[in-house]
C-alpha cells in the first residue's frame, strides 16, 4: 500500500520546521545580495542528494539503509553508519537546545529552560516510541490541522515588503559562488540535511513512490526563498543581518486589525516547534534503529528513555547561545558527511546490488 | 437419571418452575418450564393443535415425526437445566422415561421496537434497537435485504450464557478482519461477558484507553451501513445496541443519515462537527493559557478587559476554570441520573449557579462562563455519545499543558494527542485510516 502522501507530509514537516529559525539568518550573512543564488544552489544541492538517495533505495527496494549497508559486511556497516549515528545524537542535542533556547527567547521568558527541553524530550520519546507508522499518521494529521495556518500567515507576513530592497540581482561574490567554504553557507545546510534521511530508514514499515517525493520537494523552494527574502524585503539587508532570527521578526511586524490577537508570531512559531517535536521523534526513532542493530541487548523503551536521559544531560551543560552556535559549527563535518557521503554510497551499494543480482538471477 | 424427582427436588429451591401434569395423546405427561418465561395456557393449547396432528397421522407422541418436539435421550442435569434456562418447555411421561423438549409460546419480556433514546435522526429512519437479539437482527436484515449478509452465533460463559451474534457481508469484509474476531471469541468460550468491558477484554483491547475500539449504534440503519462498508457488527444479548468494528475517526464525524441531505450540506454539517470538536477541546486550555502565561498575545483591548472581569476573583486561572468544569461535569452526571419528571429542575438550578450568580459572587469570570458554555455545547457537536466522553478527557490534558506551558504546551497538547490517535489501532487498523469497502487498509 502506498502511502507516498503520509511520506510528503512529513517532509514538509521537518523541513518547514527547520526552515523559518535559523536558516535565514546564515543565508543573509553569507551574502550581502544576490541571496537567491545561495538559496537555490543549497536547493539543487539537496533535491540532488535526494534524488541518488532515493535511487540508490529503489534499486534495492524494500530495504533500508541498515540491510543495504548490512549485506555490504557488517564491520563496513558499522564503520559508515557509526558517524551518522553520532550526527543523529548530535542533531538532537543541538535542536532541543536550540530551540529550548528561542522559546525561552522569544516567548516564554519566565519558564526555565529545562522545563521546556524536558517536555520536548519527553513527548519525542513518547510519540518514537508508538513506533514509526503512527508517527507518519500523526505527521498527516498534523499537517492537515496546521498547515492552512502556516500558510496563512506566510501569505501576510509580506505585509510590510519594499519590493526594490530585491536589487541588486548579482555581485562579484554571488556569481563566484566565493561564499560557499565559508562557514554561514555551510552552516545553512542544516536545514536541508535533517529532512531527507530519513527516508532511507522507513522502507519496509512506510512505503512510498521515489518520483512523487521528489516532486513534493520542489513545493519546499518557495519556503526557502521566502524565508530569506521577506525579512530582506521588509528591513532591508543591513537592519536584517542584525537579527538571530529574521523571519521571525519579519512576521512580528505585520499588524492585522481584525484579528483579536496582537502577535500572531506566536502562533507560527509555536505551530512550528511542534513541527520539530515531530522531527525530534523521528530522529530519535532513526537513533533507535540504529543503536539496536549494533547492540541487540537494548529494548526498544529502555534504550528510548537513556537516549532521552542522555541528550537531557548533555543540554543541561550546554551554557549559553553561543556554545550553541559552537556546536552547530562544530557538527558541520559530520554533516556534510550525512549530507554527500551517505547518499553517494547508498547509491553506488545500490547499483551494484542491482548489477549482481541482474548477473546472478 | 430419575428426572421426575430430581425436577421434583429442584421446584424445591426454584419456585418459579411448574411442573403441570396433563393428558397428551391417551398418556399422562407433565410439563416443565419457568412461568416467568412461557405463557402456559397459549402453549397448552399449541400442543394439543400439534399432538391432534400427530395422532391423526398415526405417529407416536414422544417421536421426532411426531414434530411436537425434539426428543432427549437420557438426558442429563446440565442439559436439562440448560434447556429450562433457555426458555424452552420440558414434556415427560410419568410412567416411561420418554422425554423431549418444545419451543412454547414464551412471554413478551422486551419492549416494542421504538425510536432512539441516546441518538436522533433528523431525517433517516427512525426505529431503534431494543433488547431482543433476533428482532436486532430481523432490523439489520430489513434494512439491508442481500443474500451477502452473512452471520456467526457464539454463545459465551459458563454460568450464565449469552449469546453474541457477529455480522458481515461478504465480499465486502476484510478477512483478515473477519478471522481475528472469530478467532478472539473462539478462544475463550467460557469466559462471562456481562458488559462491554469484558467483550473488550475478550477481543483483546487494552483497558488503558480513552478511546472504545468499537462504535456503537442504537439505529439499525447506521449498523447496516456499517457493515456494507466492509465493517463487523456485533450484536449481544439484552443489549440495545449494536457494535461496529474497526472504529475510525470518521465515526465521529460522518453519519449514515447526514447522506440524506445535499452533499453541500453535508459537508458544511461535517466542517460543523469537526470545528465543534477541536473549540471543545482548546477553549478551556487557550483561556488558561492566554490569561496567566501568555496575555501579550492578545490585541491589548482584550487583554485589558479580561483582566477586568479577573480583577475580583482570588484564584489563578487554572483552578477557576477547574472549578467551573467540575461543576458542569457533575451537570452533565446528574442530568443522566435524574428522572425525566425532575429533568428542567437541574437546567434551571444549573442555570442559575452557572449563569448570573457565580459572577456576581466574583468566584469566576464573566469571560470563562462564555468560554466553557461554548465549549460545552461544541462537545456535544459530535456523533455518538462514547465520542463526546474521549473528547472531554483531553480538554483536561490540554488544560493542565497549557497552563504550564501557555501555548505552547496547548499545541504540544494538540501533537500528544493527534499521537494518540495515530497510534489507536483495532486488530491492526489504524484509528486514522481511511476507510474504504473492499480496499486493502493501512
Amino acid at each position: 500500500m502506498d502511502r507516498s502522501i503520509q511520506v510528503i507530509a512529513m517532509c514538509l514537516i521537518t523541513n518547514l520546521g527547520l526552515i523559518f529559525f535559523l536558516y535565514p539568518a546564515d543565508i543573509i550573512a553569507s551574502l550581502s545580495t544576490g541571496h537567491w543564488s545561495a538559496v537555490l544552489l543549497g536547493f539543487v544541492i539537496h533535491i540532488g542528494m535526494v534524488s541518488v538517495y532515493i535511487k540508490g533505495l529503489s534499486k534495492c527496494a524494500p530495504k533500508n539503509v541498515i540491510d543495504l549497508f548490512q549485506s555490504a559486511g557488517n564491520v563496513f556497516a558499522f564503520l559508515m553508519l557509526l558517524p551518522l549515528a553520532v550526527y543523529f545524537v548530535m542533531m538532537l542535542i543541538i535542536t532541543v537546545r536550540a530551540y529550548a533556547e528561542i522559546v525561552t527567547m522569544v516567548f516564554l521568558a519566565q519558564t526555565p529552560l529545562w522545563t521546556i527541553m524536558l517536555l520536548f524530550l519527553a513527548l519525542s520519546t513518547l510519540v518514537s516510541l508508538w513506533g514509526i507508522e503512527s508517527l507518519f499518521r500523526t505527521s498527516m494529521l498534523i499537517a492537515l490541522l496546521f498547515f492552512p495556518f502556516l500558510i496563512i500567515v506566510v501569505i501576510l507576513s509580506f505585509q510590510n515588503v519594499d519590493w526594490h530592497y530585491m536589487l541588486p540581482f548579482v555581485d562579484r561574490k554571488t556569481a563566484t559562488f566565493s561564499y560557499v567554504f565559508h562557514r554561514p553557507f555551510l552552516q545553512s545546510l542544516f536545514a536541508f540535511v535533517g529532512g531527507f534521511l530519513f527516508l532511507g530508514f522507513i522502507p519496509p514499515y512506510v512505503p512510498y513512490q521515489s518520483r512523487k517525493i521528489i516532486m513534493a520537494s520542489l513545493l519546499l523552494l518557495p519556503f526557502f526563498l521566502i524565508s530569506v527574502y521577506v525579512p530582506l524585503l521588509t528591513f532591508g539587508e543591513n537592519t536584517a543581518s542584525k537579527f538571530p532570527f529574521p523571519f521571525i521578526m519579519a512576521v512580528d511586524t505585520v499588524d492585522i486589525s481584525w484579528l483579536m490577537f496582537d502577535r500572531i508570531t506566536i502562533f507560527f512559531m509555536i505551530s512550528l516547534l511542534c513541527f520539530v517535536v515531530l522531527f525530534l521523534s523521528l530522529v530519535m526513532w532513526m537513533t533507535l534503529q540504529l543503536l539496536k542493530r549494533s547492540m541487540h541487548f537494548f529494548n526498544a523503551p529502555i534504550a528510548s528513555v537513556l537516549l532521552a536521559a542522555t541528550v537531557f544531560i548533555v543540554c543541561l551543560l550546554v551554557p549559553s547561545w553561543s556554545n550553541v552556535e559552537q556546536m552547530i559549527w562544530w557538527n558541520t563535518y559530520l554533516r556534510l558527511y550525512a549530507a554527500f557521503v551517505i547518499p553517494l554510497v547508498t547509491f553506488a551499494l545500490g547499483v551494484s546490488r542491482r548489477r549482481k543480482e541482474v548477473i546472478r538471477p | 437419571m430419575n428426572l421426575p424427582e430430581f425436577l421434583k427436588s429442584r421446584q424445591e429451591v426454584d419456585s418459579d418452575l411448574f411442573l403441570h401434569p396433563m393428558i397428551l395423546a391417551y398418556q399422562s405427561v407433565v410439563l416443565a418450564g419457568y412461568r416467568s418465561l412461557i405463557d402456559l395456557p397459549q402453549t397448552v393449547t399449541l400442543l394439543r393443535q400439534l399432538t391432534l396432528n400427530a395422532d391423526a397421522a398415526d405417529k407416536p407422541l414422544f417421536d421426532l415425526k411426531s414434530g411436537v418436539g425434539i426428543p432427549m435421550n437420557d438426558p442429563g442435569e446440565r442439559e436439562v437445566l440448560n434447556a429450562i434456562a433457555d426458555g424452552q418447555m420440558l414434556i415427560y411421561s410419568d410412567i416411561s422415561d420418554r422425554c423431549m423438549r418444545l419451543v412454547p409460546v414464551s412471554r413478551t419480556l422486551s419492549r416494542s421496537i421504538e425510536s432512539p433514546t441516546t441518538e436522533n435522526v433528523v431525517r433517516g429512519a427512525i426505529s431503534a434497537f431494543n433488547e431482543e437479539l433476533d428482532t436486532n437482527i430481523g432490523l439489520i436484515k430489513q434494512s439491508m435485504p442481500t443474500e451477502k449478509l452473512q452471520m456467526q452465533s457464539y454463545a459465551l460463559g459458563r454460568d450464565q450464557r449469552r449469546r453474541i451474534v457477529l455480522l458481515y457481508v461478504k465480499g465486502k469484509i476484510h478477512e483478515r478482519l473477519l478471522q481475528s474476531i472469530s478467532q478472539k471469541i473462539e478462544s475463550l468460550p467460557e469466559k462471562d461477558i456481562p458488559d462491554l468491558q469484558a467483550l473488550s477484554d475478550l477481543l483483546g483491547f487494552s483497558k488503558w484507553t480513552i478511546i472504545t475500539r468499537y462504535n456503537t449504534t442504537e439505529i439499525p440503519q447506521e449498523a447496516a451501513s456499517a457493515l456494507a462498508a466492509g465493517k463487523v457488527v456485533l450484536l449481544l444479548d439484552r443489549f440495545p445496541f449494536a457494535l461496529t468494528l474497526p472504529i475510525l475517526l470518521s465515526d465521529m464525524f460522518v453519519s449514515q443519515s447526514d447522506r440524506n441531505v445535499p452533499a453541500l450540506l453535508q459537508l458544511s454539517l461535517l466542517v460543523l462537527r469537526v470545528l465543534g470538536v477541536l473549540l471543545s477541546i482548546l477553549l478551556p486550555g487557550l483561556y488558561v493559557a492566554l490569561v496567566s502565561v501568555n496575555p501579550e498575545v492578545l490585541r491589548i483591548e482584550i487583554a485589558l478587559s479580561i483582566a477586568g472581569s479577573r480583577v475580583d476573583v482570588p484564584y489563578p486561572a487554572l483552578v477557576e476554570t477547574l472549578l467551573l468544569l467540575l461543576v458542569l461535569e457533575l451537570t452533565f452526571e446528574s442530568a443522566v441520573r435524574l428522572p425525566k419528571t425532575i429533568g428542567p429542575t437541574i437546567t434551571m438550578v444549573g442555570g442559575i449557579i452557572l449563569g448570573q450568580a457565580v459572577v456576581q459572587a466574583k468566584l469566576v469570570s464573566n469571560v470563562l462562563i462564555i468560554i466553557l458554555a461554548a465549549s460545552t455545547i461544541a462537545n456535544f457537536a459530535v456523533i455518538g455519545v462514547q465520542n463526546t466522553m474521549s473528547i472531554r478527557i483531553y480538554k483536561y490534558l490540554l488544560l493542565i499543558l497549557s497552563s504550564m506551558f501557555g501555548l505552547l504546551g496547548l499545541f504540544v497538547g494538540i501533537v500528544v494527542i493527534c499521537a494518540y490517535l495515530g497510534h489507536v489501532n483495532t486488530f491492526g487498523i489504524p484509528y486514522l485510516s481511511r476507510w474504504k469497502a473492499g480496499r486493502r487498509y493501512g
